[in-house]
């Protein structure tokens, strides 16, 4: 290991734009999904302000409609899972030593289709009838040509099937590298909590993304050549399709940054994580049985045996159990150090916390019955894909930005940001519990005055300005940071992986060389090995 | 008025406190024991962490009470679910309701009663408490949902298929229901009254509206 490997070479425009290596498209891919996180945020801004008293004052309901779909569609297919598979292939290649990803112009391909498609799906905004409006499901027969006409709709679809398979290409050349490209003494027993949690995304993203790629196919279909649902089954059938999908994607969007969570929480313990080999069991089976809940989403249909998917449902509170308890028990006699990344990382485990336990509620048929399509439901997920998944992202990104830029993040404006968005998110979706159990259906651009929804609705919306502030100064900080920067070195927070190892940012090959590797953290080792010898 | 069977409303109360009973204790104790490792391992100079290799028994025995804490809601979810999705051999009334965007259609088989209402006048469905009445649920159009909040229940209404079920009403409702599913363009709007009366009440009304029905059929 004597070769110096040639550094990234700076990069200029094209450079950027066209460059296989997976750090550049793993950078592109976050870039896109954060600029269509800002672009999705807004029309949720604009929603919320609607919907901030009875009455329609600022959109048509038309409009609305629109809103909502495309928030739902913009935030699940081009910003949550985009995010998290561009983590994964920025820093999968890195924990495991590999220089690059298998196949990275198909990776780079997936990338492009990916953008081509979120550009598509939002281009209906500027068709005559406006873009999508089914919501994020497109449910059948709302999404046929009868109830819903115009491109904006045959848009959408092509959108949607477009990034599903990109990121189904990006998500396979990742599950190849973690199966083929990893670093002598890199054995699958030692990947790292993240890594694991990348091959068990990328698994269920193989396995289930294809299977919404055809139905859209068959809804286009539908839609432009002749019946295919059009049948007494049909829209269960597409339901069925659809939630075949539609389930595993929340824990694809939900696995990487538990596995980051996890990966931050034994660093700032300075400690190994505790229960290694159950976790990673309990992330197989967490996987198992996610690909077996989808129909859990249409208990009020009547056309499924509800009983089987309630079990299935509820199991899930088993490996979820698992998580939290290795992750806590890894704090408890550690030595914590409460800075940006692990802020956002506990955030992760208070918000995800309310979101996983409402989900085992609204996992119960008599009790789905009445908070099914309801605000209760909206709260639920929001504290999943916000409160968790978000907050994740956000510990990923004050944990890597060092590794990526070579630069720190502010710690002050990271704390502030973390504040608002703590705030934020409790104020803008726990009254949506109540809502929901109230009775405000999800999806409504107006409600009555005398419906008793008013105040709840006006928190809601006081709440989703705090986390737009929030936002703001997170963009502060980057824009910061990077104007005068504060160098990172190649281990700032005494990682415990072999990202660490290398310069930040690295090479263009990743390594000039590498620790031995005798378990999931060599960087640990490595330390405990020198301190024995003092 | 002593009721034969469980309402939806009751049902939905039983199984609904026992899970936010067991989520509120869940939640207290994993957010404590966050905050008490925070603040009692919060790194101080000189501090070295324990070594953390796993204790196998204290997993397993939190995976048993975590599977035993699953087998308890699993089986009252069961049990409830039974109840509520049961059909009565004998329902006291049915009522086919059909959806379309964006109203509702109710009509009482056999006593030729029609309440038709669209967004601008939401229709009334009249039904007995304390008995069971059966819904024959279909839609027109699109997919929508039956939802009467106040009850804790709904089901969805699909094109070209009938869902039949039964549910039982308090005494003394009325309220406002709504769809559920969203249907396009007005589905804010879709809403229905609900009244609900005692079974000799609803016979009355019944009759009387059968009077009115069959002397305006006479007279056309």
């Amino acid at each position: 290991m004597t070769t110096i490997a040639p550094p990234m070479p700076r990069a200029g425009p094209v450079e950027w734009l066209l460059a296989t290596d997976h750090k550049r498209t793993a950078a592109r891919m976050a870039t896109a999904a954060f600029a269509f996180f800002i672009a999705s945020g807004a029309l949720a801004l604009l929603m919320r302000s609607e919907l901030a008293q009875p009455g329609l004052q600022i959109v048509s309901t038309d409009t609305y409609n629109q809103l909502f779909t495309m928030h739902g569609s913009g935030m699940i297919y081009l910003v949550v899972t985009p995010l998290a598979l561009a983590v994964g292939l920025y820093f999968v290649p890195l924990q495991i030593g590999a220089a690059d990803v298998v196949a990275p112009r198909l990776t780079a391909f997936g990338f492009w289709l990916y953008l081509g498609g979120g550009l598509t799906m939002y281009s209906g905004f500027l068709t005559s009838t406006g873009a999508g409006k089914a919501g994020w499901t497109a449910f059948y027969p709302l999404s046929g040509e009868q109830a819903s006409p115009g491109p904006g709709m045959d848009m959408w679809i092509i959108g949607v099937a477009l990034a599903v398979a990109g990121m189904t290409l990006v998500a396979a050349t990742i599950l190849l590298t973690l199966l083929r490209q990893r670093a002598p003494g890199m054995d699958l027993t030692r990947l790292s909590p993240f890594s694991w949690s990348m091959f068990f995304t990328t698994t269920m993203t193989v396995t289930s993304f294809p299977v919404l790629v055809v139905a859209m196919g068959l809804l286009l279909a539908d839609r432009n050549l002749g019946p295919v649902f059009d049948t007494p089954g049909g829209p269960a059938t597409y339901q069925n399709l659809f939630w075949f999908y539609g389930h595993p994607v929340v824990y694809v969007m939900f696995f990487p940054f538990l596995g980051v969570v996890a990966d931050i929480v034994a660093t700032f313990s300075r400690r190994r994580l505790f229960g290694y080999p159950l976790l990673i069991i309990s992330l197989f089976a967490f996987t198992g049985l996610s690909m077996s809940v989808w129909a859990h989403h249409m208990f009020a249909t009547g056309q499924v045996n509800n009983q089987y998917f309630s079990l299935t449902s509820t199991a899930l509170a088993i490996p979820a159990g698992v998580e939290y308890f290795d992750v806590i028990a890894t704090m408890i006699g550690g030595a914590i150090l409460l800075r940006t990344p692990m802020l956002f990382a506990l955030g992760f485990l208070a918000l995800f916390l309310i979101g996983g336990l409402t989900g085992i509620v609204v996992g119960s048929p008599p009790i789905d019955y009445h908070v099914h399509d309801s605000y209760f439901v909206v709260a639920h997920f929001h504290y999943t894909l916000f409160g968790g998944s978000l907050m994740g992202a956000f510990a990923a990104a004050y944990y890597w930005f060092p590794k990526v830029t070579g630069a720190m993040l502010r710690e002050w404006l990271g704390k502030v940001q973390f504040g608002l968005l703590f705030v934020g998110v409790n104020l803008t979706f726990f009254p949506m519990f109540l809502l929901g159990y109230d009775g405000m259906p999800r999806r409504v651009a107006d409600y009555s005055p005398s419906a008793g929804f008013t105040g709840d609705n006006r928190l809601a919306t006081i709440g989703a300005f705090v986390i737009a502030l929030g936002i703001a100064v997170f963009i502060a900080n980057l824009v910061v940071s990077l104007r005068s920067r504060r160098p990172a070195g190649d281990d700032p927070w005494e990682g415990q992986t072999l990202e660490w190892a290398t310069s930040s940012p690295p090479p263009r090959l990743n390594f000039n060389g590498l620790p031995p590797i005798r378990s999931y953290a060599p960087l640990l080792d490595e330390r405990e090995r020198a301190r024995e010898e003092r | 008025m002593a009721l034969a069977v469980e309402t939806n409303s009751q049902e939905f109360q039983g199984l609904f406190t026992l899970y936010m009973v067991i989520g509120l204790v869940v939640a207290a104790l994993v957010l404590g024991t966050i905050v008490y490792a925070v603040i009692r391992y919060r790194r101080r100079d000189g501090m070295t962490p324990r070594e953390a290799r796993g204790m196998k028994p204290l997993e397993a025995a939190w995976v048993l009470l975590v599977g035993a804490v699953v087998v308890v809601l699993i089986v009252s979810t069961f049990r409830t679910e039974d109840r509520v999705d049961a059909v009565s051999a004998d329902p006291a009334q049915t009522v086919r309701v059909l959806a379309f965007q964006w109203g509702w259609r109710f009509t009482y088989p056999g006593a030729g009663i029609t309440s038709t209402g669209s967004s601008q006048r939401p229709p009334t469905l009249v039904v007995p408490a304390g008995e069971p009445v059966r819904f024959e649920l279909s839609s027109r159009d699109v997919i929508h949902s039956f939802w009467i909040p106040e009850l804790r229940f709904k089901r969805d209404a699909f094109p070209n298929r009938v869902t039949t079920f039964d549910m039982v009403f308090d005494p003394g409702v009325t309220t406002t229901a709504r769809c559920a599913e969203f249907c396009g363009l007005d589905h804010d709007q879709m809403d229905f009254q609900v009244i609900s009366m005692e079974p000799a009440d609803f016979k009355r009304w019944l009759q009387s509206h059968e009077r009115s029905a069959a002397r305006s059929r006479g007279g056309a």
